[in-house]
């Protein structure tokens, strides 16, 4: 399988609501990272309350990746709150910005706003929509198609790419991430678009070689886990990108 | 149906279609917004209703309609929209209406915040409204339980005719985890000729049916307040529900805790279990009706010394863990609230703390 993930200049995670937008752009931010990319993370997602990037900031600070997050008094809020310097990492992306969209339509609808910021860039932009087919409404290649054209025309923008995200948590199996490709190999054929990346548990990566999987694996270590759990320690690999 | 990750808050959605229920209303509110989310689309796709009331006070009627009519109906909401619905649900229990209401709590009191709390605990067992009225409490620990709680409460509210109430905090509503669903199980409420105003076309007997819950003469109030009495001490006697953890064997100290606290402290006991302390733990699924019973069963353990009741609350269930303890043991509360949840190292700290008390007492 082709070991390194093609992204640079601005990367928009899109998808639908529980996808694992977040936990994607996490460990992207930190697979990049780790490739030798600098890599900053904006959290976009004004949406959701719970279970944002703003909980993984210190792990991901402590890697040296830079995070776009609303003033630390005003994290909790239940507010949908933008910051101006979202604007700036678009207008001056550096080798890398992740910009993590809330879930759905609605949670893209932010990106409309920044049209202008976008407009002014002149950096790549690619806007990567995460399936999880084991979630509601995104089983079957209609599914995500439709959740695509929703989120298109909320953010007035394109998705190029698609991240397939195939994982039931803890219940995880490799023949789970096989059922998935099968699925975005279909996506692929029926969008004309590529599939930038598979991801799988760290802990899984090892048994995922028996697949014939033709695309980039992200190894995922899971950052937003409930109380009674610890997140996986983010330790990159050695990588000679 | 295979199994798909989902949302507490949607599997909570489903598992109400699955139970028979197209009637819903409700009025939005962090952290459970996500069960009307789903519903918007789900409903229609099953000729379901759902209907947004203008406030929560508003929906509580709704549903008092619904339910007197003899369907299926629940709400949901959250804490602040629970306490403008308590005078609706003391309505409901009043003219003896089956209903379903989900409060995924959040931390107060007043507007409070977002994140998880169990903070309505004593509101949903002993103060849901004016009144002599209880509800039947269940507490889910699982987005799979929180499914499973939701298609038992329908027919459980009909057996009783009263509403029961599904107490969740705000991490069952939003974590994601696998759950699956049985495929039919669709039903009505099966005895409600005796009790709904749905006309008499259809009815086998020839009383009509009068959905009230006024009784000005004190004979006939006091009367249906004994009514209501019995029903509850029915509920008392048959619809406990609990789960044991860690308790076959002996162990120095008992927790009792329920919902998402429950798998914190579960960790816990795990964790204390490697540095050779063992702890018992039970998780009432019921709040009311609470496992008196088997707490007090499991405190008299020879071995146990004391009993702890760790809640996301400032000390609310431990008023019920002392009752069943009836002071054969000391009982001690932990617990946290806001939005921050005990960790499993200070659970353990205070086991041990509460441990090593205990023993200078002696």
């Amino acid at each position: 399988m082709p070991a390194q993930i093609a992204i640079n200049g601005i990367v928009i995670i899109v998808g639908n609501y529980g996808s694992g937008k977040t936990e994607v752009a996490i460990n992207l931010a930190v697979d990049r990272q780790a490739a030798g990319q600098r890599v900053r993370v904006a959290d976009l997602d004004l949406v959701n309350p719970y279970f944002r990037t703003r909980e993984a900031r210190r792990p991901l600070e402590a890697l040296g990746i830079e995070m776009v997050l609303p003033p630390e008094g005003l994290l909790q809020a239940d507010l949908p709150i933008l910051v101006p310097q979202v604007a700036g990492l678009i207008r001056d992306p550096g080798d890398l910005a992740i910009l993590d969209a809330g879930g759905d339509d609605v949670g893209a609808t932010v990106l409309a706003a920044l049209a202008e910021a976008f407009a002014k860039s002149e950096a790549p932009v690619r806007m990567l929509q995460v399936v999880n087919p084991f979630r509601p409404n995104t089983d079957s290649v209609e599914g995500c198609q439709a959740m695509r054209k929703a989120i298109e025309s909320a953010s007035h923008r394109q998705v190029t790419g698609w991240i397939g995200n195939a994982h039931m948590l803890d219940e995880t199996t490799v023949e789970h991430i096989a059922r998935g490709y099968a699925l975005m190999q279909a996506l692929v054929a029926d969008s004309g678009l590529p599939l930038v990346c598979m991801t799988a548990a760290a802990a899984l990566m090892p048994a995922i070689g028996a697949l014939d999987v033709d695309c980039p694996m992200l190894a995922v270590r899971r950052q937003l886990v409930p109380p009674w759990q610890k997140p996986v320690p983010l330790q990159p690999e050695k990588s000679n990108g | 149906m295979p199994k798909v990750l989902m949302k507490g808050n949607e599997a909570i959605a489903e598992a109400a279609i699955r139970a028979g229920c197209l009637n819903y209303f409700a009025y939005p509110i962090t952290p459970q917004s996500e069960v009307a989310e789903y519903l918007c689309w789900r409903l229609p796709e099953v000729n379901g209703v759902f209907l947004q009331g203008e406030s929560e006070v508003a929906v509580a009627y709704m549903i008092f309609g619904a339910a007197g009519a003899g369907v299926r109906v629940f709400t949901t909401s959250s804490s602040p929209g629970i306490s403008l619905m308590s005078e609706g649900i003391s309505y409901l229990c009043g003219a003896e209406l089956p209903a379903v209401f989900v409060n995924i709590m959040r931390g107060g009191p007043g507007l409070g915040g977002i994140l998880p709390s169990q903070a309505d605990y004593l509101q949903a067992t002993k103060g849901i409204g004016h009144g002599d009225c209880r509800l039947l409490v269940m507490a889910p620990a699982s987005v799979q339980e929180a499914a499973e709680m939701v298609m038992q409460a329908f027919p459980l509210a009909e057996k009783y005719r009263n509403p029961v109430m599904i107490l969740g905090d705000g991490l069952i509503g939003q974590m994601m985890e696998p759950v699956e669903f049985p495929d039919h199980l669709r039903s009505e409420p099966s005895n409600k000729d005796g009790w709904a105003s749905s006309g008499m076309d259809h009815r086998k007997s020839k009383t009509r049916n009068l959905v009230r819950s006024l009784f000005l003469d004190p004979e006939q109030l006091n009367r249906h307040n004994m009514d209501l009495r019995a029903k509850y001490e029915r509920m008392k006697a048959e619809e406990v529900q609990y789960e044991n953890f860690n308790t076959e064997g002996d162990y120095q100290a008992l927790i009792v805790s329920y919902g998402t606290m429950s798998r914190v402290c579960k960790t816990a006991v795990n964790m204390l279990k490697e540095q050779g302390i063992e702890v018992g733990l039970i998780r009432p699924r019921t709040l009311f009706p609470f496992p008196e019973a088997a707490i007090g069963e499991a405190a008299a353990k020879v071995s146990c010394r004391a009993v702890l009741s760790v809640e996301m609350s400032m000390g609310q269930m431990v008023e019920d863990v002392e009752r069943s303890v009836r002071g054969a043991r000391p009982v001690q509360w932990y617990g946290k609230c806001g939005g921050e949840v005990p960790t499993p190292e200070e659970i353990i700290e205070v086991v041990k703390t509460t441990l090593a008390s205990d023993l200078s007492r002696r």
